[in-house]
């Protein structure tokens, strides 16, 4: 394993470090805030990087569970009046039942075909979401209650959820799932002909994933008191969890997690400036761009080629023996 | 309101926008037919080749169908450039191809940001608003240019894939790499070609959209949907195919407008909805179905 050989362990330390924070500086709420938003796009990384990474399918849709999953709560505590902690399941949820609704129609297609698919998704779901008007507010959105708890409390709200889906993660990547998972990613005729049921365990993967990701959007509205379609269904959502594992590694488990580390903090620095809008993704798809042609491994590609950790993940590097003379 | 002339002017008004859709398609189509790649910088080409359109228009004052023209040789060596430079070391991976065309597209839609701003942009000709009278029915002529110069430009595919020897190693790569290579075909550079020519295609469909569209640097996406939803419809790979999914597509956001309760900014909703139908019930497209009918493959 790469931070260490039990990834469970390796994780909650990790998670326990982090927990300190809000002990040692409960007054100090830019770090906070920060961090909590840094979980919710850990969350999301995780979450893609089980149908990107683990299963092979990069998708362009993830948008769409997490803006479900934002509007549910968003609906439910505003105008049901519930707790907002008591919305959460119900977010991720609706999510899972999104991912199904999606998965059954594409993942009739495999590999590029279906990413193609699941931009359209995006889109629809974002059109869908503006044309609701009398729910979700149209293109003006919806402004929330704003009486939220303080700002430590999202902090460990947060903190927790991301280290539930890592640890998620961490046993589907070591379960007879995952290993399925990889196999179907590998070779789709040949998982099958030995019995994996692809279409089954794809969709499985996708609404786990959504789960996590509806749940994320769920405490990343609470946490706004506002929600607006093109925001919680924006493509640039779905753009940075590919943006996440590519950079820090997809397939891996800890590459989405570095992405994270690394794309969020980018991004909320430029996004400060809207002039620099779009230079950001503009440094950033010339980043994939790179890293797809020199070190397909992200950080952790680079890191296991410098000796530091073993190489895993997914290998999008073509094998040395097919490569054509 | 359900009367013939709405009818028949909704359909000439489908027709016509399909034979746009069919060129934008068709470069997707040949693209993937070759490689067996998805090019997601389909979306890039049509977006930057409507704003060279606008550049030139506003620095020559060059009419927007003449610009469409001119600028194609250009696109064809940028197509065969990022082939060579780039798609050609990950083409065999089919992810890495995906997410490296992604990138390009989001490299060329923020570049785009930068030079162009995000405003609306528009192109306005003497005979932007001007109509032809045809059998009673008013048609616009810049309904009616592109779909002349689309026809044009298809009839020269057809001829180049059938009757050239380009066209028949193209064919041939599509059909077998390795046994292209063992006739002598080199199948990197036919690869090569193929691309500069899905680009040109794509082009020269994204110069034309700015006689009837306005457009920003998102434009691109919907149009790569709208293509990716037509082959899949036509089943991928077939000339034919490609056409009638057009066809399908501009028939379908025609004629939505005479659903009660429609508005106007669910339109680009119906190609997705068409591309999840087509891959429930029809998962060979149009060209299966046709084949499977008639008991021969179509072309």
């Amino acid at each position: 394993m790469t931070f260490g050989r039990n990834p469970y362990l390796t994780g909650i330390l990790v998670a326990g470090v982090c927990a300190m924070v809000p002990i040692l500086r409960p007054d100090d709420l830019t770090i906070l805030g920060v961090g909590f938003l840094t979980f919710i796009f850990v969350t999301q990384a995780v979450s893609w990087n089980l149908v990107g990474g683990f299963a092979g399918q990069v998708s362009f849709g993830f948008a769409a569970f997490f803006g479900t999953g934002a509007y549910v709560t968003a609906i439910l505590w505003s105008h049901a009046g519930w707790d907002p902690i008591l919305t959460l399941p119900f977010a991720g949820l609706a999510a899972m039942v999104v991912a199904l609704l999606v998965g059954l129609p594409c993942f009739r297609l495999s590999g590029p075909y279906f990413s193609i698919a699941t931009i359209g998704v995006g889109e629809a779901a974002r059109v869908i979401a503006i044309n609701l008007d009398n729910i979700t507010g149209g293109a003006s959105g919806l402004v929330l209650p704003f009486n939220v708890p303080e700002k430590a409390w999202f902090y460990r709200a947060g903190l927790i959820l991301a280290t539930i889906t890592f640890l998620v993660a961490a046993w589907i990547r070591r379960h007879r799932f995952g290993l399925a998972l990889f196999s179907l990613r590998m070779d789709q005729s040949a998982a099958e002909s030995l019995g994996v049921p692809t279409a089954l365990f794809k969709n499985l993967v996708h609404v786990v994933a959504a789960f996590f990701v509806g749940v994320s959007a769920g405490l990343y509205v609470v946490y706004l008191s506002y929600a607006h379609p093109d925001q919680v269904f924006g493509f640039d959502l779905s753009i940075g969890m590919v943006l996440m594992n590519v950079i820090g590694g997809i397939g891996t488990l800890w590459g989405p997690v570095l992405g994270a580390l690394i794309y969020f903090p980018i991004r909320q620095l430029v996004l400060s400036d809207p002039r620099l809008v779009a230079v950001n993704l503009l440094v950033f798809g010339a980043l994939l761009i790179l890293i797809i042609l020199f070190e397909p491994g992200g950080l952790l590609g680079l890191l296991a080629r410098a000796g530091i950790v073993a190489r895993s993940g997914l290998r999008l590097a073509q094998p040395a023996e097919k490569r054509p003379e | 309101m359900l009367d013939w002339s709405n009818v028949s002017t909704l359909a000439v008004a489908a027709i016509l926008t399909a034979g746009l859709y069919a060129t934008m398609s068709f470069g997707l189509a040949l693209v993937y037919g070759v490689m067996k790649i998805i090019n997601l910088a389909h979306a890039a080409t049509m977006m930057l080749a409507a704003f060279a359109v606008l550049s030139l228009n506003r620095a020559f004052a060059l009419d927007p169908i003449i610009g469409s023209i001119v600028i194609l040789p250009l696109f064809f060596v940028a197509g065969m450039t990022l082939y060579s430079v780039a798609v050609r070391r990950v083409a065999a991976v089919p992810i890495a191809s995906l997410l490296l065309l992604f990138g390009t597209w989001l490299v060329a839609q923020n570049a785009a940001y930068l030079i162009w701003g995000s405003e609306d942009q528009s192109i306005v000709t003497p005979y932007t608003y001007s109509t032809i009278d045809v059998l009673g029915l008013h048609i616009a002529v810049t309904r009616i240019v592109p779909f002349v110069m689309s026809f044009l430009m298809l009839g020269a595919m057809r001829w180049l894939l059938g009757s050239t020897d380009l066209g028949r190693a193209i064919r041939a790569v599509s059909q077998d790499p390795t046994a292209a290579r063992l006739s002598g075909i080199w199948p990197e550079r036919t690869a090569m070609i193929a691309f500069g020519i899905g680009t040109m295609l794509s082009a020269f469909a994204g110069g034309m959209f700015t006689l009837i569209f306005s457009f920003t640097p998102d434009f691109g996406g919907v149009f790569q949907l709208k293509s990716f939803a037509i082959i899949v419809l036509g089943g991928l790979e077939s000339f034919l195919g490609v056409a009638l999914g057009a066809l399908v597509l501009a028939t379908i956001e025609s004629f939505s407008i005479l659903i009660p309760g429609w508005r106007a900014s669910l339109v680009n909703l119906l190609a997705f909805g068409l591309l999840v139908i087509a891959l429930v019930v029809l998962p060979g497209g149009i060209a299966s179905l046709i084949a499977r009918r008639t008991g021969r493959a179509v072309q």
